[in-house]
């Protein structure tokens, strides 16, 4: 009868023992879970804040580069236009200078005898 | 090689002033080859280089040369101008007349006790079809108010044109000899004057020497007959001034540029073997690429104090410019010509300016009219001087001019 006692209580007192260290383990991975959520929830808080910055940040780099890209299609037109001024004036000039040669041709040739 | 300061075609500082400046005669000091000095004019309104050229006694090739874009009729007032009066002499034998054709300049040679003077003058040379002849010939003869006797080459060139010439022309204003000739030992070769002033610097003679009326009769008074005449063609000439050695690089004739090129280079590699020093090719090469006609410092001969080039001097604009053409005032009771309707008030200022440099001279000016500028040629006391001014700009110029009615008659 004692023998079986000593037995009983082998077996019992492990078993008690364990499901006590459950309970304990239960709830800080509980109260570690909740942390962790929290951390996760700022994370993603954080993550939509940036991903929104980011976007806001995109966005005006999109508006910044399609500025930049009319601004360098204004001042192409406006070199174009530069250049086709200059190319009518150099045309004026090269038709100026042919003026003034023809009429030096003409003088030059009223001068023989 | 020591830099030689360079200031030909610089423009002087303010310090250099000058009401005149000598144009014709100089000394010529001895073992040198450079004379006269270069000045610079500010140009005033109407003023053209022609004008200019001629009070200054120089050729329209040696101003145009010497100043490189400026408009030769319609120059801008203020500019200032570089008067290319300085030169180097010929490399020929000092006597007697020496006649450059490359240059248009005519070189007078007298012995004055021991020093040498030389007299020096522009001159228009003969076209490529008809090029004055180089070589050693001496003044046969001479004649003041010559008459011109046609030769039958010119008139034929005439007619051709529809203008008949006589067989003869008389002294006066008709007659492009001017008053002074003197008959050249090569026989049909004259030097004399002129009724085209503004020829003097252009090829457009038919192989005679043509001066200014004024200059003519210098060298006609101060010429012997048997003077020797020796004519060379010259475009590149070298000289000597003050231990510095000069270069005077002129536009040469095409076909005579390889060879010219050669002459002046073996000359230059002479000069820098025997001064053991290496000359600044660079700057030869530029002078001769640029053909102002102007000396232009490229060598210090003699080792020791650094040298310094003559600076250009600034002469004073005159009050009137010798020889200029003159406008008549406008008067209601004479004849004019339209020769011209231009859009454009420079095309029509040139086109009064060549009209205004006509030999003999046709006045003209320009009219504003509503958006065009109108270049007026007169006043002409009748009816057949304004068609016979009509016809010459019909054949000179290839102007089509219309013959206007006085507004009063009376």
């Amino acid at each position: 009868m004692k023998k079986l006692f000593l037995i009983t209580m082998m077996l019992v007192l492990p078993t008690l023992m364990i499901s006590c260290a459950t309970t304990g383990e239960l709830e800080k991975v509980q109260a570690e879970q909740k942390m962790i959520d929290a951390k996760a929830d700022q994370a993603l808080k954080d993550a939509q804040a940036a991903k929104a910055a980011a976007d806001a940040a995109q966005v005006k780099a999109d508006e910044t580069s399609a500025r930049a890209d009319s601004a360098i299609k204004a001042a192409e037109e406006r070199e174009k236009a530069a250049m086709e001024k200059e190319k009518a004036a150099v045309e004026m000039e090269k038709i100026a200078e042919e003026k003034a040669k023809k009429a030096d041709a003409a003088f030059q040739k009223s001068m023989k005898k | 090689m020591k830099s030689v300061q360079e200031t030909a075609g610089s423009f002087p500082s303010q310090s250099h002033h000058a009401k005149e400046i000598e144009r014709n005669k100089f000394p010529v000091a001895r073992g040198e080859d450079v004379i006269g000095r270069l000045a610079v004019i500010r140009l005033e309104k109407g003023d053209t280089l022609p004008d200019i050229a001629r009070h200054f006694s120089l050729g329209i090739n040696a101003i145009s040369a010497a100043n490189p874009g400026v408009d030769v009729w319609v120059p801008e007032a203020g500019e200032r101008i570089l008067l290319p009066l300085s030169f180097i002499l010929p490399d020929s034998p000092r006597k007697g007349i020496v006649v450059n054709l490359a240059t248009m300049r005519l070189f007078q040679y007298k012995e004055d006790g021991t020093s040498l003077l030389v007299t020096t003058y522009p001159v228009g040379v003969g076209t490529s079809e008809r090029p004055t002849p180089t070589g050693r010939m001496h003044v046969a003869r001479k004649a003041a108010r010559p008459t011109w006797r046609v030769p039958a080459s010119i008139a034929e060139d005439h007619r051709k044109k529809g203008d008949i010439l006589p067989k003869a022309v008389p002294p006066g204003p008709d007659n492009p000899l001017g008053e002074y000739a003197l008959y050249l030992s090569k026989s049909g070769y004259l030097i004399h004057g002129t009724n085209k002033p503004a020829s003097i610097g252009l090829t457009a003679t038919n192989g005679c020497l043509r001066l200014y009326p004024e200059n003519v009769k210098t060298l006609f008074d101060d010429t012997p007959v048997k003077t020797p005449v020796r004519i060379v063609n010259q475009p590149y000439l070298i000289g000597q001034r003050n231990g510095v050695l000069y270069l005077e690089a002129h536009a040469p004739a095409e076909e005579s540029d390889a060879l010219e090129l050669e002459k002046l280079y073996k000359k230059l590699r002479t000069i820098e073997k025997k001064a053991q020093r290496t000359l600044d090719w660079k700057k030869v090469r530029e002078a001769q690429a640029e053909a102002r006609g102007i000396p232009v410092p490229i060598f210090e001969l003699s080792q020791g104090s650094e040298k310094e080039a003559a600076k250009p001097i600034e002469v004073e604009h005159p009050e009137t410019l010798y020889g200029k053409p003159e406008i008549p005032a406008l008067n209601l009771r004479a004849w004019y010509v339209l020769a011209a309707d231009l859009p454009d008030k420079i095309d029509a200022q040139r086109i009064a300016a060549i009209i205004n440099h006509q030999g003999p001279q046709i006045p003209a000016r320009v009219f504003k009219k509503s958006g065009s500028y109108r270049v007026i040629a007169g006043p002409f006391n009748d009816g057949s001087e304004a068609k016979k001014a009509a016809k010459r700009l019909k054949i000179d110029l290839e102007i089509d001019g219309i013959v206007i009615e006085p507004v009063k008659n009376g």
